[in-house]
């Protein structure tokens, strides 16, 4: 008997010192992490600060453009600053100044004068000012260790009636119980047993933020005594404002597409378009309402249940003394009252998106975890909405149903920074991130990689070589057979491969592809960015494999910056609260494919958009406005692609449907049109590269592949890398020009320049 | 304008040999005009040949902004010169932003590299400059990095 006390003493024992370790255990989560949770400061997430001299290339239209976007007021007498005037081609700014982590710019006013595209002087103070930027703008707020966006806010600023109605609902026992309350229990006991199934938590308001921070969906006894034992402690350490705080703060209110709506000031912003201190009472009351199941009472999902949802919430704020019974009355007559665009203003979650995946894939974490950090990111607002606008203008007028979706990325063509993007048609809602997530065969987009491979053996191949476009039958080793067709099921026999790749004639291509070797494909694809997605098989010649338009926009970036892969950034720098800098990412070129043969490459795809597949661009850009590009068209038309260079942009546009139905478009009609539209009206700077060393000028005839002279038939002037022009002479126009002559004069310039 | 007299496709050429001769430039789509596709008929008719006459001749680089960089460019030789390559890049880089086809500022970035060890990158970079240069002694002094 004794034996049987003593060992019944030792378990318990043994059982209550487990308990104290857990619960100190416990504690030390709590305390440690709690304060770091509670005060957490959002990352604050820039755009690029607009720079102004004499010189940029930017209308006055831009500049009122982007400081309205930044909150500054158009007055008509400038008095301090945030303020500005404009009138004609003359725009004063009083600039907020900013501290930027390498330097302050200071608050200054200053004047400027535009002519056409172009700041034409800048002065302050009646003196020549040679350089200044404007205060970034804050494009979003990211928790790193969340990795959300969200809308912080403080107690103070919520209104009275959403905390007192809240408590209502919630925890009315909340300003007095320990973290757990009896009476809660019992009312959700007796409301449960009413029903006979579980409808109520029973649930206080420090057991749900325990719930949010630190434990798992799951209803289990050990997570509810968990629950139960680190609310206790919670409230042991803070006061009640805090946790109030926190809740108001961390309390989730639904999911748009992936990102989860925390917080009452994020839900506010999402579902009314609205401050939350401006929240009228059935607006607070639908907040309220929501916390319960906010799937189930999704105003935009369930109006209907969400409606009735937030009456009964307006009853019980008016029963418990929080509202009088008149006011919720007119409260309960309202509307839902939502927000019509179903998105967040001034936010740009897909490109907020790519600096998030950037931040988590390049970032070290206990950077991460550092409060208030400031993310100074390469986002061009002024580009952005250019984008939109063009994307906007063709689908609606390519597919006024609504049912293509699209996606496209702008980089800047000498540093890889990503300016501008679009994940889908609604380019202000978050949700499937095509730019980034979409994985398509990329068609013809990807024959550049062939020429380029071809290009890089100038003892084999030159622009002038002779293809063979003729069909093509090839066995897989799986049985089946492969057999490509032109688009317009024509063979054209032997054609220079400038102008395979001009015209995008699949066979030609695919024999060229075959010739060099899958092996050196995926090789070249590589060196130019692309490693995901690809599939080493005969169609690879023909864009067969899953890539995303970020992908594509990795593998023109390299194409147009002549050969250097530059990794796309969307981030210059990160700085933390006291502005010290923690992390660079600097514009970094490393050569990964022949210089001279990546420019033989941007030769081809610029007579693309001269006489081939891609003219349809010259509808919308100036003759003399020189570009690079090719079209894409996948089979049925399921993806119309077109990427594509200026001398200041790279762009890539994606037009397809999310079911991979068919489009009835091609790469010419279909993206190819946003992208034109876009370059027409963003792009400052035409294509116009000097050619590298060790190339030279050669006068071919384009029918034999030989050289001739100046004027003779199928005479045309083609880049080759030094040496390996054809030797071979039509004889025709050998004598033809004399020298000096203005051929020759041309050829001088070329090898003088070198 | 003797030129117009050669005949319609020297015109073209004489037309860029102009802007050309003083911004001592070459371009690679102001090619002649290309002739009307060789393989197959065009049915539109085709753009006018390149002549890119941006506002700012190429290898004449604007007042406005070089005074804009060129202050940066002190900034970055005074950093680079107590051993912050870093910061000396980064102002470079926003120098670059400002005018994104100037060799100077190819010339200066490939030099800090080089100051920094780091030569590959310094001669793509300097490689890359080359692209912009519109000859004469910073076009020399960008080869000089190139390996």
């Amino acid at each position: 008997m004794a034996s049987i006390r003593n060992m019944l003493l030792k378990t318990s024992l043994a059982a209550l010192v487990l308990a104290a370790v857990w619960v100190v255990y416990l504690d030390a989560k709590i305390t440690s992490t709690f304060a770091e949770k509670m005060w957490e400061l959002p990352a604050k997430v820039y755009a690029r600060p607009l720079e102004l001299f004499a010189g940029a290339r930017l209308s006055a239209d831009d500049l009122v453009y982007e400081l309205e976007l930044l909150g500054y007021r158009k007055v008509s007498t400038i008095r301090s600053p945030g303020h500005f005037s404009s009138y004609r081609n003359r725009v004063e700014v009083y600039t907020r100044g900013f501290e930027f982590p390498d330097e302050r710019e200071r608050s200054t006013r200053v004047l400027l004068e535009f002519s056409g595209q172009r700041v034409s002087t800048m002065a302050a103070g009646g003196q020549r000012l040679d350089l200044m930027r404007l205060d970034p703008l804050q494009i979003g707020g990211i928790y790193p260790r969340h990795g959300e966006d969200r809308v912080l806010v403080r107690l103070e600023d919520v209104p009275v009636t959403l905390l007192a109605g809240l408590k209502a609902v919630e925890d009315r026992a909340f300003d007095s119980h320990h973290g757990f309350s009896i009476s809660g229990i019992a009312r959700a006991a007796l409301s449960n047993l009413r029903s006979g199934q579980v409808v109520a938590g029973g649930s206080t308001i420090t057991q749900q933020l325990v719930k949010n921070y630190y434990l798992t969906p799951d209803r289990t006894l050990v997570r509810k005594v968990r629950e139960l034992i680190m609310a206790v402690l919670l409230e042991f350490h803070y006061s009640k404002d805090q946790i109030l705080e926190s809740y108001v703060n961390e309390i989730y209110l639904g999911q748009e597409g992936p990102r989860a709506i925390h917080g009452f000031a994020l839900g506010a912003r999402h579902y009314f378009d609205t401050p939350l201190e401006q929240l009228g009472l059935q607006e607070q009351a639908l907040l309220i309402g929501m916390v319960k199941g906010p799937s189930l009472y999704n105003p935009l999902r369930n109006p209907e249940r969400a409606l009735e949802r937030r009456n009964v919430v307006l009853d019980v704020m008016a029963e418990q003394g929080v509202i009088s019974a008149e006011h919720a009355r007119i409260a309960r007559a309202m509307p839902l009252g939502l927000n019509g665009r179903r998105q967040i203003r001034n936010s740009f979650p897909a490109f907020l998106d790519l600096v998030r995946r950037q931040l988590r894939a390049e970032y070290r974490e206990e950077d991460l975890a550092t409060q208030g950090l400031s993310i100074f990111t390469t986002f061009d607002p002024l580009l952005q909405r250019q984008l939109e606008a063009s994307t906007a203008r063709v689908l609606d007028q390519i597919d006024g149903a609504g049912k293509l979706e699209t996606a496209s990325v702008v980089t800047r063509l000498d540093t890889g920074e990503v300016a501008a993007l679009i994940g889908g048609r609604r380019s202000r809602y978050a949700g499937f991130n095509r730019a980034l997530d979409a994985r398509r065969p990329a068609g013809s987009l990807l024959k550049p990689a062939v020429y380029l491979a071809a290009l890089e053996r100038p003892r084999d191949y030159t622009l002038a070589s002779r293809l063979s476009d003729t069909p093509l039958r090839k066995e897989l080793s799986n049985g089946q057979v492969w057999e490509p067709r032109n688009f317009d099921r024509q063979a054209h026999g032997a054609v220079p491969l400038f102008s395979a790749l001009a015209n995008s004639y699949n066979l030609a291509t695919a024999r060229l592809g075959l010739e060099l070797g899958l092996d050196t494909l995926v090789d070249t694809l590589a060196r130019l960015g692309v490693t995901e997605g690809v599939s080493a098989v005969p169609a690879l010649t023909l864009g067969a494999g899953e890539y995303s338009p970020l992908a594509m926009a990795t593998l023109y970036q390299s194409i147009g910056a002549g050969g250097y892969r530059l990794p796309l950034r969307s981030i210059r720098n990160v700085a933390d609260a006291q502005g010290e800098i923690l992390s660079r990412y600097l514009t970094e070129y490393d050569r990964t494919a022949s210089l001279q043969a990546t420019y033989l490459l941007q030769f081809a795809l610029q007579e693309v958009v001269r006489a081939g597949s891609g003219k349809g661009v010259y509808r919308y850009l100036p003759g003399e406005f020189t570009v690079a590009g090719k079209t894409g068209t996948t089979n049925d038309g399921r993806d119309s692609w077109f990427a594509g260079f200026s001398g200041d942009l790279v762009a890539v546009s994606w037009i397809g449907r999310d079911d991979n139905g068919a489009t009835g478009l091609t790469g010419a009609s279909g993206a190819l049109q946003v992208w034109a539209d876009f370059m027409s009206r963003a792009s400052r700077q035409p294509l116009e590269y000097r050619p590298p060393d060790g190339v030279e000028l050669v006068t071919v005839d384009v029918a034999s592949g030989q050289r001739t002279g100046d004027g003779c038939p199928n005479a045309r002037m083609l880049p080759f890398i030094t040496g390996s022009a054809p030797s071979q002479h039509t004889g025709c126009g050998q004598q033809a020009v004399p020298a000096g002559g203005i051929g020759d004069w041309f050829r001088r310039l070329f090898k003088g320049a070198n | 304008m003797m030129l117009h007299r050669i005949g319609p496709r020297l015109a073209v050429v004489g037309s860029l040999l102009l802007p050309s001769a003083c911004a001592v430039y070459t371009r690679p789509g102001a090619e002649p005009e290309p002739p009307a596709p060789v393989v197959t008929p065009t049915p539109e008719p085709i753009p006018p040949a390149p002549t890119p006459l941006p506002d700012v001749p190429r290898g004449r680089e604007d007042a406005g902004v070089v005074a804009a960089y060129s202050p940066l460019l002190a900034k970055a030789e005074t950093a680079a010169s107590q051993g912050d390559y870093e910061q000396a890049l980064a102002l470079l880089e926003r120098a670059q932003r400002i005018a994104p086809d100037s060799a100077a500022v190819y010339l200066a970035m490939a030099g800090t590299y080089a100051r920094k060890g780091d030569k590959a990158r310094a001669s793509a970079t300097a490689e890359r400059g080359l692209l912009y240069c519109g000859g004469g002694a910073v076009c020399e002094e960008l080869r000089s990095y190139i390996r």
